[in-house]
């Protein structure tokens, strides 16, 4: 299994090196924003994956308060940690792109006030798990953050149809030239790959340092066995 | 931003490359710290079965 996720990885960084140098090299610049319209290629990936990832996240603390396995706290937490990554790269790459079509790095623009809210909740989950050292109340707790904080995500994919806002409609093959969907598809598939991978490679270091935690009851034992 | 003749952006790659850039070094950082920690979870995990 471990191999299988490795390999879906290396996939995703080779798909990630294609489509990058498809779209920096091969794809047409834009017919108004010129050559800076390449930041969408690794822009819109990183938001799609990076919602999918918030989705995952939410479906893994369901699972958790659902089942009370293990495994699910494991992955939630890899899918929260690479929803924060890909939220964090998502504001970054907008500024960029941002600053020179619009010329502010930022604004207070619904799509991104919405992005930055995400970003900062998902971030937050992070944090309340890392306050929190008893391990069941620790996975419970961010379950249930995760949950709330989800709620903010469709607000995130849906708010340009819904208000006023800048940014762009979200994209789809109907609205993109077909010269400009390969290399978004490749990175789209890329993101997705790389995403899963670490998804996987963090939700096992949770699991072996959840086997190297020991219960209080043990140490009191032992302590007591000793003393 | 200047615009060409046809009311084109022109000289944004500054920006492409750097948004490009801090992509591959966020991801390449974050893959750095799983096999750190992954290590460390070993090591942790070794000296546990030893006691």
């Amino acid at each position: 299994m471990r191999n299988v996720a490795t390999g879906i990885g290396l996939l995703g960084i080779l798909l990630l090196l294609v489509g990058s140098y498809v779209g920096l090299f091969v794809a047409p610049p834009e017919r108004h924003m010129g050559d800076v319209q390449r930041i969408m290629y690794v822009h819109v990936p990183t938001a799609w994956i990076g919602l999918l990832c918030s989705t995952f996240a939410m479906i893994f603390a369901v699972a958790y308060l659902w089942t009370g396995r293990n495994r699910w706290d494991d992955r939630l937490v890899g899918a929260l940690e690479i929803s924060v990554i890909l939220g964090g790269l998502l504001l970054v790459q907008g500024m960029l792109w941002g600053r020179v079509t619009w010329g502010v790095w930022w604004t207070w623009d619904v799509r991104l006030t919405t992005s930055l809210i995400m970003f900062l909740l998902f971030a937050g989950v992070l944090a309340l798990r890392s306050f929190v050292e008893e391990p069941l109340r620790r996975a419970t707790w961010s379950s249930v953050a995760t949950i709330i904080a989800y709620v903010d995500v469709p607000l995130v994919y849906f708010c340009v149809r819904w208000f006023r806002s800048l940014h762009q409609m979200p994209s789809s093959p109907e609205t993109v030239h077909s010269s400009m969907i390969i290399p978004l598809r490749i990175n789209a598939f890329a993101m997705l790959f790389i995403a899963i991978w670490l998804i996987a490679w963090r939700a096992r270091i949770e699991s072996k340092s959840r086997g190297a935690e020991r219960p209080p009851e043990r140490i009191e034992i032992k302590g007591a066995l000793n003393g | 931003m200047a615009e060409g003749p046809a009311g084109v952006i022109i000289g944004g790659w500054p920006y492409v490359i750097t948004a490009y850039s801090i992509t591959a070094v966020a991801l390449a950082l974050n893959i750095a710290r799983l096999a750190a920690r992954e290590r460390k979870a070993d090591r942790e995990k070794e000296s546990d079965s030893n006691d």
